[in-house]
């Protein structure tokens, strides 16, 4: 038996991309293994944990939780593309002043998602920070270190 | 003791310079085990047992391979039958517990590999299991493994004194039982390995805490080829905890490589991180104090039975080190540990974050307070009275005048060569206000908060032998060759900045190469928060071997008698001419390559770390919930080498453990011995919200053995953390708790039997 296979078009980092994929296979499959990106870590592979996460539309999602199916003719941006915009450099900054990531593997999900928040919610208080990123698992816990340097993005970013 | 370092006016070591390579890691350019490719690079998966004990009858993989993609299947038929480890073979006939590897399959995506593992028929022969030590260790229960369910046939036994002359002097024997339960490291990063073999040759890329150590001679072992064939490369590590090697997987990549003539990925998921990596042991401690009528210990005696799971891994060690509060923590004559490791058809345990350090220090540091409690003493002034000082345990030294002292020392008559406990208690207890604690349980209403406190100690990192090799280029590069990994905790960093420290440049000057055994001398094992010690003294050697030969040439090329290295220059005596290191290094003539080995400790004194934690916890004695409210960690780890990494690595140490104290355990299914929560949700990962802020404190002075003073950081902090919560509670909820996690239903039940529930 040979599987079926689909064909998908989407934008990755803003380059148009037309795939022949499994219907079975993740955006995170698609991102990892077709397109050598991979900073989108694969932790859990059933949405638990982040570490994939990845803009659809703006959006932050986790890319394993997702068939590239369903994300056809949407625009996907990756960390890697991310971490070249302006508004990314003041949370490299401060993740790297408040050493926010230890072993680093859940990092690039947490700094996707500090992103997204700040977008949402430029002053967003301290709790919120810390709620908005529940989501987000690290398991070498560098949790203050990392609602600190949200923190300090976001007071970096806004004109106070 | 060596001559203490001139540490008078360091620049570099003592500053929080930023963590090696973290903007590649916030960006994702790091590229970790799984992250690697290969040209034609197949994908493996592995076929994992149903059962926790059976005969493997037959493997048909026919179906499998006729699939689609299908380039190979391994099975115990093709594996080697000589041992990799102590227990452990690469594949056998016969799997131990439910979730072991039984065979591989090599296929051109994970998803078809993933069908092949279905299409491949395997007939079991259902052995009887047993999956509790205690039935493991009654007569005629089924053998893990032949000769026996006690590890090595014999307990453990340690001692210092005699602890029946010490009880019959006691007036009060305190007793208690207090049980750990097994549970998961779960690294973020789960174990994955790349194999791609040239001829005879193999590269290996993998998880690893050990390319060197264990990787290498393991590899041999079980391919049957001389280790120099075998390259093994850590790319980069997501999270170790002490975990991730010690499994087949490295063998079993490389066979299924060399089977299919390709290169081959093998990734673990979530699941099969659980079930085939190496978890934290259940461990059940009897512990029996006998004190003096005004407190003061005079026996303590500990007996420890250890699940030690299907294979014993790093076990041993864990076993050792439970005993390790009650040997030392206490100043007491008269102490024996005798500590039991247990084979039974469970996912096999392994190293975690401590060792049995924070299992024993439980059981330790929990009875300490009911000492206190029975005899009217606040617990802190019981500790300030009674831990171990400065100068060590009373007794004679039993090891030979010459040889290194033991880094978990059980003797008397040595001193320790630094021990700020005291420190630690007194400004963590004005810290956190413990001139506020109330006497136990005696807040009336539903939620009721309440302070504890514990204290922990730790090898300091001494006990390895450790290389360096530092390489300065004509070019002026610098680069630090280490074997050893930076499995997240930052060694890279904090190494780089004592090799800087030594030749006077900015951390950033120094290059590091680690991990690698075609780059880097052999390293040791990165465990038992040996690194900055062991390593870090290697690293200060081998810079100062170096700045001597630069200072050497710069003198020669200057003209001069002699010249000094200060902020990277080299400058003739009378201070009237220099040139830069660069110019130096050029006039080498050659690559200039210093090596430094050494066996890290000390014959004089014995290294440790120490620790004195604070917590604050509100208890609902209604459902039984615990809320930390605040948790102060003051430590003693000497002199600081990054504070800014370190104090990230104290406050994460104590997360995760406040996370393992409250909730994270393991749960098999007693009539199939299947693991039933192998997964971040169901094991219970701490997130983001649950905890407050850690407050972490740095106490002591620099230690006069180990390098600018340091000694080890990365575990000692969890070792107090689960007696400090378990005492807050008793002091909020007046209930004791002897078992870890305190869950809910374990609160409920404490309040329930000692009357304490509010309905
Ligand atoms: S890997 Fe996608 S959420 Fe964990
Ligand atoms: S930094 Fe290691 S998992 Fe977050």
């Amino acid at each position: 038996m040979t599987p079926a296979r689909a064909t998908v078009t989407l934008t990755v980092n803003g380059v148009a991309r037309t795939l022949d994929v499994e219907p079975r296979e993740t955006l995170l499959d698609v991102l990892r293994e077709r397109l050598d990106l991979t900073g989108a870590k694969r932790a859990c592979d059933r949405g638990e944990c982040g570490a994939c996460a990845v803009l659809v539309d703006g959006r932050p999602i986790n890319a394993c939780h997702v068939l590239a199916l369903q994300v056809r003719g949407r625009e996907v941006v990756t960390i890697e593309a991310l971490a070249g915009r302006p508004e990314f450099q003041p949370i490299l900054a401060a993740f790297i002043h408040h050493d926010a990531g230890q072993c680093g593997f859940c990092t690039p999900g947490f700094a996707l998602a500090a992103h997204a928040l700040l977008q949402r919610h430029p002053a967003a208080s301290d709790a919120l920070i810390r709620w908005e990123l529940v989501g987000h698992i690290c398991r070498c816990n560098a949790y203050d270190g990392l609602a600190a340097a949200v923190a300090a993005a976001r007071d970096a970013r806004k004109p106070s | 003791m060596t001559a203490p370092a001139d540490v008078s006016a360091l620049s570099v070591v003592g500053t929080p310079v930023a963590r090696r390579e973290l903007a590649e890691k916030v960006t994702g350019r790091t590229r970790y085990t799984a992250d690697l490719h290969r040209p034609g690079m197949l994908h493996g998966r592995v076929l994992r047992s149903p059962h926790p004990h059976a005969r493997i009858v037959r493997v048909d993989a026919s179906a499998a391979l006729r699939l689609p993609g299908v380039h190979a299947v391994l099975t115990p038929e093709d594996a080697p039958q000589q041992p990799i480890d102590r227990d452990l073979r690469a594949l056998e006939p016969l799997v131990r517990f439910a979730g072991e590897e039984v065979a591989l399959v090599a296929a051109e995506s994970e998803a078809q590999a993933e069908d092949a593992l279905r299409a491949i028929e395997v007939v079991y022969e259902p052995l009887p299991a047993v999956l509790d030590p205690e039935a493991a260790l009654a007569p005629g229960a089924p053998e893990v493994h032949p000769g026996g369910n006690l590890v090595g046939g014999k307990p453990l036994v340690v001692q210092r004194g005699d602890v029946a002359a010490g009880f019959a002097q006691a007036a009060r024997i305190f007793e208690g039982t207090f049980r750990t339960q097994a549970h998961a490291p779960v690294a973020m990063e789960t174990r994955a390995a790349l194999a791609e073999w040239e001829g005879d040759r193999l590269t290996l890329w993998k998880t690893s805490r050990a390319v060197h150590a264990s990787d290498r001679p393991l590899l041999a072992r079980g391919l049957g080829i001389p280790a120099e064939r075998i390259r093994v490369i850590c790319t980069a590590m997501g999270g170790g905890f002490g975990n991730k090697d010690e499994t087949r997987l490295g063998v079993l990549t490389a066979l299924l490589a060399r089977k299919a003539g390709r290169p081959v990925r093998v990734e673990y998921s979530r699941r099969e991180e659980v079930l085939g990596g190496r978890n934290r042991q259940a461990t059940v401690n009897r512990l029996r104090i006998g004190v003096r009528v005004d407190g003061t210990p005079v026996a303590i005696e500990q007996r420890s039975v250890m699940d030690a799971g299907a294979y014993i891994s790093s076990g041993i060690n864990v076993n050792r080190r439970t005993g390790q509060g009650a040997l030392y923590l206490y100043t007491c004559p008269n102490a024996r540990y005798e500590g039991h490791a247990v084979y039974t058809n469970r996912p096999a345990g392994g190293s975690f974050r401590g060792l049995g350090a924070p299992l024993g220090h439980f059981a330790v540091e929990v009875l300490a307070d009911e000492i206190a409690a029975a005899l009217g003493i606040d617990p802190l002034d019981y500790r300030l009275r009674h831990h171990v000082t400065a100068a060590g345990q009373p007794g004679t030294r039993v090891t030979a005048p010459d040889a290194l002292l033991p880094d978990e020392p059980v003797e008397g008559g040595v001193p320790f060569s630094s021990n700020a406990l005291r420190a630690c208690l007194l400004v963590g207890a004005e810290r956190i206000g413990w001139h506020r604690r109330r006497p136990d349980g005696a807040e009336p209403g539903e939620r009721v908060r309440g302070l504890g406190v514990a204290m922990g100690t730790y090898k300091g990192g001494a006990g390895r032998e450790a290389e360096a090799e530092l390489h300065i280029a004509e070019s002026g590069r610098v680069a630090l060759h280490l074997g050893l990994t930076d499995v997240g905790q930052g060694s890279a960093t904090v190494l780089a900045q004592i090799a800087a420290e030594a030749l006077t440049l900015p951390a950033e000057r120094i290059e590091t190469v680690m991990a690698d055994t075609a780059r880097t001398p052999p390293g040791h094992v990165t465990a038992g928060s040996t690194t900055t010690f062991s390593t870090g003294e290697a690293v200060r050697r081998a810079a100062l071997a170096a700045a001597e030969q630069l200072r050497r040439r710069a003198a020669e090329m200057l003209g001069v008698a002699a010249a000094r290295l200060e902020a990277g220059r080299l400058i003739s005596e009378d201070g009237r001419r220099s040139l830069a290191l660069e110019e130096v290094a050029a006039g080498l003539g050659a690559e200039l390559v210093t090596r430094w080995r050494w066996n890290a400790g000390s014959s004089t004194h014995i290294v440790n770390s120490f620790a004195a934690h604070f917590a604050e916890v509100e208890v609902d004695r209604r459902n039984g919930h615990i809320r930390v409210l605040r948790y102060v960690a003051a430590q003693d780890s000497g002199r600081i080498v990054n504070p800014r990494l370190a104090a990230g690595q104290v406050s994460g140490a104590v997360l995760q453990f406040l996370g393992i104290a409250l909730r994270e355990e393991l749960f098999l299914d007693p009539r199939s011995g299947v693991t039933l929560n192998p997964s971040f949700l169901e094991h219970k990962s701490t997130a983001i919200v649950d905890f407050p802020a850690v407050e972490v404190l740095f106490l002591g002075e620099p230690d006069p053995v180990g390098p600018y003073g340091a000694k080890a950081l990365g575990e000692p902090p969890v070792v107090p953390v689960f007696a400090a919560i378990a005492n807050a509670v008793a002091n909020a909820a007046g209930v004791r708790l002897h078992e870890v996690p305190f869950t809910p239903q374990r609160v409920l039940a404490a309040l329930k039997a000692q009357g304490r529930l509010v309905p």
